[in-house]
């Protein structure tokens, strides 16, 4: 078939015509892995956005308001959740902007800034998550020990010696918030340490090839 | 660390990355998509060299990886997009000597291998890249009488929209 011979020529011809691609590039492709890690922390923060959105909705129920208002926490309590709520969507929106960044760069120094940056932005994240954590167990327990009768009677139980009394309340308050804490920050560790950990692999091999 | 492994891929890549441009320029149709194919190609290509042991060679090896990355990114878009238009300023078709009536020809014939299917297109720049029916069935893991009547319906396909 000549037209296919006629082609096959012009095919030939035509190897020299296309942009070459440099080694430093091809490098920089090999670890736009990055990007794929970066999409995951984006994904997994909003996950776990709708999880304890989807946790307070099906725990918020009468007796729990009821408890609150006995506590004397509701409005605070409503005050906190909408902040929360505004806060984790500026940091949904960080992780968004990282990864649309990390997908539009093709500079390896650029690339590994935005790997700094969303790295930053995850560490933020995590701090806030705990102290947010932290905060509202001791405002939740500090207010059951003012207004919970039944914490009162414990109080009183010991009398003079009421020192040792609220040593032994605020003892196991202070513990359980520690372990709570440690908990969520174990889970954390998990899910997003091995993500950090990837990425900083990542990095650490792209500050070599950036010569 | 830059491991050893890494820097024989990317040498060897650079050098044989007309294959890789070649693959792209019969699968897209603009340079936007021709650099997110290659990119894509380079990615694949990299997790496959592990596998790749130098028993064959680079370019065989990446024609196999190359025109299977392009045939299934092809496939997921196929949903949305049915022919790929044709950019004809973007395959600039250059010729030694003006011959106008082969310039048409020529553009008549990338015209209609862009409407090809996607094996249909890994066959033909197959065949293009001077591989025999032996070369083009291990690649494409067909059987060579396979491969053979593909072709030879391609052949008629493209006769059929040059000779109407």
């Amino acid at each position: 078939m000549d037209e296919l011979e006629l082609l096959k020529k012009d095919w030939k011809k035509n190897d020299m015509q296309f942009k070459q691609v440099s080694e430093k590039e091809i490098y920089s492709m090999l670890h736009k892995s990055s990007s794929s890690i970066v999409k995951w922390i984006f994904i997994i923060s909003v996950l776990e956005i709708v999880f304890w959105t989807g946790l307070s909705v099906l725990t918020s129920n009468d007796t729990y308001w009821k408890m609150l208002e006995k506590y004397h926490l509701k409005t605070i309590m409503q005050i906190l959740s909408i902040i929360n709520f505004g806060v984790i969507a500026y940091f949904i929106y960080r992780f968004y902007s990282n990864y649309k960044k990390i997908n539009a760069t093709d500079s390896i120094n650029q690339l590994l800034k935005t790997i700094i940056n969303s790295r930053k932005t995850v560490k933020q994240y995590v701090t806030y998550n705990l102290a947010m954590i932290a905060l509202s167990l001791i405002l939740f327990f500090g207010s059951q020990a003012m207004y919970e009768p039944k914490i009162q009677d414990i109080l009183n139980k010991f009398g003079t010696n009421s020192s040792k009394g609220y040593l032994i309340v605020f003892g196991s308050y202070f513990l359980i918030i520690l372990v709570f804490t440690i908990i969520i920050w174990l889970f954390y560790k998990l899910i997003y340490g091995l993500l950090l950990r990837r990425l900083n692999k990542n990095y650490k091999e792209l500050q070599k090839i950036d010569f | 660390m830059k491991s050893e492994s890494e820097e024989s891929f990317v040498k060897q890549l650079k050098a044989n990355q007309n294959i890789v441009h070649k693959i792209c320029r019969l699968y897209t149709s603009d340079q936007d998509s021709h650099n997110d194919l290659f990119q894509e190609i380079t990615i694949q290509l990299w997790k496959a060299y592990p596998q790749f042991r130098g028993d064959s060679k680079f370019t065989t090896w990446a024609y196999r990886v190359g025109l299977n990355t392009a045939i299934t990114l092809y496939r997921k878009k196929k949903r949305s997009i049915e022919t790929t238009p044709f950019d004809t300023e973007f395959h600039r078709i250059k010729t030694d000597e003006y011959n106008y009536e082969e310039e048409e020809q020529l553009k008549l014939m990338y015209k209609a291998i862009s409407e090809l299917n996607d094996i249909d297109k890994a066959l033909i720049f197959l065949y293009l890249e001077d591989n025999d029916y032996t070369e083009i069935s291990e690649t494409l893991g067909i059987s060579e009488v396979n491969a053979r009547v593909k072709m030879n319906r391609i052949k008629g396909k493209l006769k059929k929209i040059l000779n109407p």
